[in-house]
């Protein structure tokens, strides 16, 4: 008898803790599972995919794309009216409610997929109204309400349209968790918090794929929020351009590439010149916070371990030799010997920490950020209680970083985090970083150094000729300016203008593979579109 | 005339005070933010409130409205022109790598325009009611009818595209030893900025000088015999020009702020282009510095275009 009552108390404590599935945890109907099914269950995304992308995007079913990372016993909430229908029956939908769907994207693309989920919704009885959101996003998108679990709501929209280009599983699923700094939409779920912890809690890749298939399930149980597509990487070369043996893989970051032995046909005056964007338009963009979504950002700068085309750190970088404790607590890194500078100064161990401590003052990728701030000592340095972090020490060229915490990330961090030679930045204030000088003609220690900059007009590289990894085949680089997503790409590489680039535009992509002299190489990566589902009750 | 000129630059600036007041005010009224321009609207979800209020403390975005036109203005009044609130570069700097590029694509379309449009323009007129002004009045319509963009995009994929006779963009090459390699850059930019206005002007130039050619002068220079190359050149023509050199006067400051859809199509990297840039980040003191160097431009060539008329035309005395 004793057994059964508390075994009945641990049920009723279960029940109070996780809110029995399919049924709403507030007074918003947004809250309910079974409504955020219907909603999924009405699109027909494959048939959005095949007619406005032309088939150029995978249907997602959870935040995660397809591969290891990904459970594959997920339910996939396949095109089913009738099912939707049913289940908002079964919700008690309230048919007069007018969904606020917003979105900050400025492509046509955009407005005709929101306009077709509008039709698709309409014919289950589910009116919305869309809006391009202006001006200060991250007040109108990312303010979590001030009391995570009941709300109310401290943004004013139902479902927002956005993406995320996640470099760790992380990057998907950590913004999930109750009370995170930019959780405007999930109120606290003990049980996903529980789930995403447990892929935090260890350094060991394969028990990290495990926690995340358990969260996947759940995520996909309840259907967090609503994921749409995967939108891969398109990699554009001319057929003058021979990268080798170097393989594909997430253009927006840094992997092994291996740039040093592209080849490319001289140009009509016998010099080997690669034509391509991402050049300056204003400044050469700082690699703390986008490490790799400029080409200028891959060739200037090297980093200390080099990850393989799948983002696995592999091979030794600017570090001759790295490793990671079991534990995963510390991590051990020498030094090259005779390593330089563009401008010919040795880059020392200070320049590699001094860089980290700067990177935890400025604008920095999340990924990045809290690896370095797992660093034990990182509370004193970052209060002013002390000079450096603790947990940091030096013997010789040989770097020991000690963690206060297990940080899942902790090798991808040094496979996309950038040195910097810190001379340039001694007076520079850390949260104007970008504004620096320095970033008018940048000093790395990649494979190629600014020759010339004509700042939005050219920007020229040429061969580092103390490059450790040798000198490379392609004598120099040419950047016209653009930002991550250039409008001029295609009209460019029409006029022969483009040997590489890559792109996530279908419309682009359409348009770059009629033409022929060039090669267009699809390559799946982590980027995600969804409808975040505010599940707060409303204001 | 000295007085008259002293008292209109007088006058000029509480116009230029009032003028970039409400410009100020237009740009806090704007729905951008210079943080989510320069952190982008994927990643800022990634940053923390407190970090982003960090940073508009340390860009200043914090303090009123009022106090950042104040503190601009004076510095504006100092010599001191700010710097950009997204690469941290002084303003004077930006503008002045930038400027000399949309002065030359502008030079080149007025040249364009005012050869063009006064040519054609006094041929129309001469040939009044014929199958040539017909033509020209066509032409003229369809000139300020087709959208510059399209008639750049139609440029491209013919010369630059199909024909590769011209660069598809830009304004210059690392390669480039001499201005005429240069010059290339130019031809489609100006052609296109120009084509648009010579219209204008040729309209402009046809009244003008179908007006000239009814005076009682001319007719006695027709009844005196004179060859007819002297009657509308040296007499209609230089009575014909006082509209003609106010209109044209009154088209360069407006081509330096009206050659941003050019600017963004060929990729000139101009004033526009950049003033364009600005507004979408709101980044304030570039965008004020701009549209006060454009105002001033303005006004400059109203009263320039006053003295200008004066000098042509004995009738007019400025007061």
């Amino acid at each position: 008898m004793k057994r059964l009552v508390s075994m009945l108390m641990v049920v009723a404590l279960l029940m109070c803790v996780f809110p029995v599935l399919g049924e709403p945890t507030n007074s918003n109907q947004l809250s309910d599972p079974r409504v955020r099914k219907a909603l999924t269950y009405a699109i027909d995304m494959q048939a959005i995919i095949d007619g406005l992308m032309q088939g150029k995007a995978t249907e997602a079913i959870t935040m995660a794309p397809p591969g290891d990372w990904r459970a594959d016993d997920l339910t996939a909430y396949e095109y089913d009216p009738d099912k939707a229908i049913a289940l908002l029956q079964e919700a008690n939908w309230d048919s007069n409610r007018v969904l606020d769907v917003v979105y900050y994207y400025g492509d046509q693309m955009t407005v005709d997929l929101l306009t077709a989920i509008q039709a698709y919704w309409e014919m289950v009885g589910v009116k919305m109204e869309m809006r391009k959101l202006e001006g200060d996003l991250a007040s109108q998108l990312w303010v979590p309400p001030s009391d995570p679990l009941n709300g109310p709501s401290a943004v004013d929209w139902d479902l927002a349209y956005a993406a995320v280009a996640a470099l760790s599983m992380g990057d998907y699923y950590d913004r999930y968790q109750g009370g995170y700094s930019s959780n405007s939409y999930n109120p606290q779920d003990d049980k996903l918090d529980a789930l995403i912890a447990a892929t935090n809690a260890t350094a060991d890749v394969d028990e990290q794929i495990k926690a995340y298939h358990d969260l996947e399930r759940y995520e996909n149980e309840i259907q967090v929020n609503i994921p749409l597509y995967h939108q891969p990487v398109f990699i554009v070369q001319s057929n003058r351009l021979d990268r080798g043996d170097a393989p594909y893989g997430n253009e927006q970051y840094i992997y092994n590439w291996d740039i040093v032995n592209w080849d490319i046909e001289p140009d009509a005056n016998g010099k080997k010149v690669l034509l391509t964007n991402g050049g300056p338009m204003e400044f050469f963009e700082t690699p703390f916070f986008n490490p790799g979504f400029l080409m200028s950002q891959k060739v200037l700068f090297d980093r200390l371990i080099i990850a393989d085309e799948n983002l696995t750190p592999k091979y030794p970088g600017l570090a001759s030799e790295f490793s990671l404790s079991e534990d995963g607590l510390t991590f051990e890194f020498t030094l090259r010997d005779g390593i330089k500078w563009h401008d010919g100064d040795d880059i020392t161990t200070d320049d590699v920490i001094g860089s980290i401590e700067l990177a935890t003052k400025a604008v920095t990728n999340p990924v990045l950020l809290t690896t370095f701030k797992a660093i034990e000592g990182y509370e004193d340095y970052a209060s002013g209680a002390a000079e450096s972090m603790s947990g940091i020490t030096v013997d010789g060229n040989k770097v020991t970083i000690k963690f206060a915490n297990i940080n899942p990330n902790v090798l991808l961090t040094f496979t996309q985090f950038a040195p910097l030679p810190m001379k340039y930045f001694k007076d520079v204030d850390p949260l104007l970083l970008q504004q620096a000088d320095y970033w008018q003609s940048p000093v790395g220690s990649g494979p190629f150094k600014v020759k010339e900059v004509k700042m939005g007009e050219y920007a020229t590289f040429e061969r580092f000729e103390d490059y450790y990894g040798g000198q490379a085949k392609i004598e120099e680089i040419r950047m016209y300016p653009s930002g991550e997503s250039d409008a001029n790409l295609a009209k460019n590489a029409a006029a022969g203008q483009v040997d590489y680039a890559y792109t996530k535009s279908v419309e682009d992509v359409i348009a770059l593979e009629q033409m022929d002299h060039l090669k267009v190489t699809t390559v799946d990566v982590r980027y995600t579109r969804l409808f975040y589902v505010n599940k707060f009750p409303q204001k | 005339m000295l007085s008259y000129i002293i008292r209109r630059l007088l006058t000029m600036i509480p116009m230029l005070l009032v003028i970039c007041f409400l410009i100020f005010v237009g740009m806090e009224l704007m729905p951008t933010d210079p943080i989510s321009y320069m952190v982008g609207p994927e990643q800022i979800a990634n940053m923390t409130p407190e970090k982003l209020e960090e940073m508009r403390e340390a860009l200043g975005l914090n303090r009123p409205f009022i106090v950042r036109f104040f503190e601009w203005l004076g510095g504006i009044a100092r010599g001191d022109f700010g710097y950009s609130l997204t690469n941290g570069q002084p303003i004077k700097d930006i503008i002045a790598a930038k400027l000399p590029a949309t002065i030359e694509l502008s030079l080149y379309a007025l040249l364009i325009s005012t050869v063009f449009g006064v040519f054609l323009g006094i041929l129309s007129a001469v040939k009044r009611g014929s199958t040539t002004d017909s033509a020209l009045t066509v032409l003229g319509m369809v000139g300020i009818s087709i959208p510059e963009f399209f008639f750049g995009l139609v440029m491209i994929l013919v010369f630059a595209i199909n024909l590769k006779w011209l660069p598809i963009g830009g304004r210059t090459l690392p390669e480039y030893t001499s201005y005429w390699q240069q010059f290339r850059h130019v031809i489609m930019p100006a052609t296109i900025l120009g084509i648009s206005m010579t219209a204008g002007v040729m309209r402009y130039s046809r009244s003008s000088m179908l007006d000239a050619l009814n005076r009682d002068f001319l007719k006695t220079a027709r009844a005196k015999g004179l060859p007819k190359w002297r009657i509308y050149i040296l007499h209609g023509f230089r009575v014909a020009l006082t509209p003609v050199v106010v209109l044209i006067g009154f088209r360069l400051p407006t081509l330096v702020g009206g050659s941003v859809v050019v600017e963004q199509i060929f990729q000139w990297p101009g004033i526009g282009d950049a003033f364009v840039t600005a507004v979408r980040g709101n980044n304030y003191p570039l965008v004020m510095m701009i549209a006060l160097l454009t105002v001033t431009m303005m006004l400059a060539a109203s009263l320039i275009v006053d003295v200008l008329t004066a000098l042509i035309d004995p009738r007019v005395r400025l007061e």
